[in-house]
């Protein structure tokens, strides 16, 4: 199957700042893609690209496999922009009506079934709704037209914890219906739970693509084991990926890289009373990529 | 996309329909009180008028006759310049005002072709005004009857279709200017300075050697030139005012599709 997204070299300087450079990228179709970056790092100027609402210094893309630039494959997409505006006079109801004409007709109760699902008011004009109220709408504009691919900037900006619980959901549903979505974001708890994989931009550069299930694999994660008697240091030296460990009587703290399967083993031989696994603390692997400290990370997984 | 620009237009072109007839109405309404004092608005009356006060109002020759009267007071200055602004204020909203409000990003991104897109803003602003100078048209054939002008809806007609075009012709460079640079300020601002200077140089400026030539690239030239109430329709005027116009369409066409919007 073509990629959603092939990125080649792309570029965008705006007259001498720098928006991104450089940027080589596949999107498959099907997955869920992550776009992770701080402030002003890139994430808007790569979709504004891939839309065509900017046209690149150099480099180029296609997407869902046709040049950015014919204007019919834009029907098969959905987005969100980052700065949202909507028409201020206009009722909600009016404006999705006519977006949805523009884009080859969409039901009115599709309409109606995305803004009850997210508690949209659609009959107000737009200029007296929340900024979280105003998303909503960005959102169902974005979802209304089943479209193949969803590019979401910053979706979750001014939505609640249940609003964002019902989006995530919405994500997981487009997924199970095999279609693509990228989202940005500037944390990966946002996007980690849906996610397939993650980019991370950072001064107008992808400095890592991931697979999310590796990275946590991969990732350092804390475990606590307690005993009902105290237990030799010596079964637990030398295991492979265990690091900073510290026996004390009958507790056992550690921290792991990769699988647990020979620590659990190891304790297993033991009598266990009671366990402790934090969760893997991605995070911390991104706080890296950020602030770039950390130049070894420059890497690119790429399949 | 073309009925609901005009549906948002609305609001804005009812009001200026509105107030351009009740201009219309107002001062056609007097007409009546002028005709009956000859010796104030007469030709000799009107001598008294400073001489680059008449220039300005492009000689004002003559108040007492219905044609005269039309000429100076409605299509002289007043109306077009009533129509351009109103032309200025629908072609700001087309593009350069939902480009710097942020609306215009979604737009762009729905499945419609960037020409296509200014080409049925375009034609929204075309139709927005032909709406208002159909019914002050009316108006002012009506009102002109009815104080017995003695002006045939024929000329009336002319003069009227020469104001559209002159409107819809600004309308046009205010357009391609914000689609060029997605500000709403220099558009207005292009527009503006070319309309003053425009009408100075065919007024004031007539008689001025040096300056005489500049009547070639004034659209005021074009659409008085011809005297459409005294001599019917100037159709070769009014083409160049229609080319100039589709030239200029072509041009907002051609520079918002190369352009990055919203930056
Ligand atoms: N219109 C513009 N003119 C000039 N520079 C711009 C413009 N838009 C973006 N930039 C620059 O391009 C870089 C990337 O900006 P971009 O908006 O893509 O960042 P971002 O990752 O979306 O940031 P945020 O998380 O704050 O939304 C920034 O350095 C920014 O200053
Ligand atoms: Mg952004």
């Amino acid at each position: 199957m073509t990629a959603v997204v092939r990125a080649e070299g792309l570029t965008k300087y705006y007259g001498r700042r720098r928006g991104l450079e450089d940027l080589t990228l596949d999107i498959r179709p099907g997955e869920i893609f992550g776009y992770l970056g701080p402030n002003g790092a890139g994430k808007t100027t790569t979709i504004r690209l891939l839309l065509d609402v900017i046209r690149p210094t150099r480099g180029h893309v296609r997407v869902l496999g046709a040049d950015s630039r014919e204007a019919a494959v834009r029907r098969r997409i959905g987005y969100l922009p980052g700065d949202l505006a909507l028409e201020e006079r206009e009722p909600g109801r009016a404006y999705l009506q006519f977006l949805g004409k523009v884009r080859g007709g969409v039901p009115a109760a599709r309409i109606d079934a995305l803004a009850e699902r997210l508690d949209a008011d659609l009959s107000v004009p737009m200029r007296k709704l929340s900024k979280g109220n105003r998303q909503k709408i960005g959102l169902i504009q974005a979802f209304m037209h089943e479209p193949e691919f969803l590019i979401l900037d910053e979706p979750t900006g001014g939505l609640d914890p249940l609003v964002q619980q019902e989006f995530l959901a919405m994500v997981r549903e487009v997924r199970t219906s095999g279609r693509t979505v990228l989202m940005s974001s500037h944390v990966l708890a946002e996007v980690e739970h849906v996610s397939d994989r993650v980019g991370i931009v950072r001064a107008g550069r992808l400095v890592a693509v991931e697979n999310v299930a590796a990275l946590r694999e991969k990732a350092v994660r804390r475990v606590e084991f307690h005993f009902d008697a105290p237990v030799p240091r010596e079964a637990f030296e030398h295991l492979p990926g265990v690091r900073d460990l510290r026996v004390a009587g009958a507790s056992v703290r550690c921290t792991i890289d990769g699988r647990p399967d020979p620590l659990i083993k190891a304790a297993a031989r033991f009598t266990v009373v009671h366990m402790v696994s934090a969760e893997p603390d991605l995070e911390e692997i991104f706080l890296t990529y950020y602030s770039g400290e950390d130049h070894d990370h420059d890497r690119q997984v790429s399949a | 996309m073309i009925a609901k620009c005009l549906r948002d237009w609305r609001r804005t072109l009812i009001w200026w329909t509105i107030g351009i007839g009740a201009f219309m109405a107002l001062y056609l309404g007097t007409y009546q009180s002028i005709k009956q004092a000859p010796e104030i608005y007469g030709p000799a009356g009107l001598a008294k008028f400073p001489g680059a006060l008449r220039d300005l109002m492009g000689g004002l020759e003559d108040f007492t006759s219905g044609t005269g009267y039309l000429q100076s007071v409605v299509y002289q200055l007043f109306v077009p310049f009533l129509f351009i602004v109103c032309a200025m204020v629908l072609a700001g909203r087309a593009l350069a005002g939902p480009e710097e409000a942020g609306t215009l990003e979604l737009i762009v991104t729905l499945p419609v072709d960037r020409r296509r897109l200014v080409l049925e803003r375009f034609a929204s602003i075309a139709l927005g005004l032909l709406a208002v100078a159909a019914v002050t048209l009316l108006v002012t054939w009506a009102m002109a009857e009815a104080v017995g002008m003695g002006v045939g809806f024929d000329r009336i007609l002319a003069a009227h279709l020469g104001v559209y075009l002159l409107a819809l012709l600004f309308g046009t460079v205010t357009l391609a200017v914000g689609a060029a640079t997605g500000r709403k300020a220099a558009a207005s601002a292009v527009m503006g300075v070319w309309a003053v200077l425009g009408y100075m140089v065919v007024t004031i400026g007539r008689n001025v050697e040096a300056i005489a030539w500049l009547k070639w690239v004034s659209p005021f030239h074009y659409y008085a030139e011809g005297r459409p109430l005294y001599e019917g329709l100037p159709a070769g005027d009014y083409l160049v005012l229609a080319a100039a116009t589709a030239v200029l369409a072509l041009t907002a066409v051609l520079a918002f599709d190369r352009r990055d919007v919203g930056v």
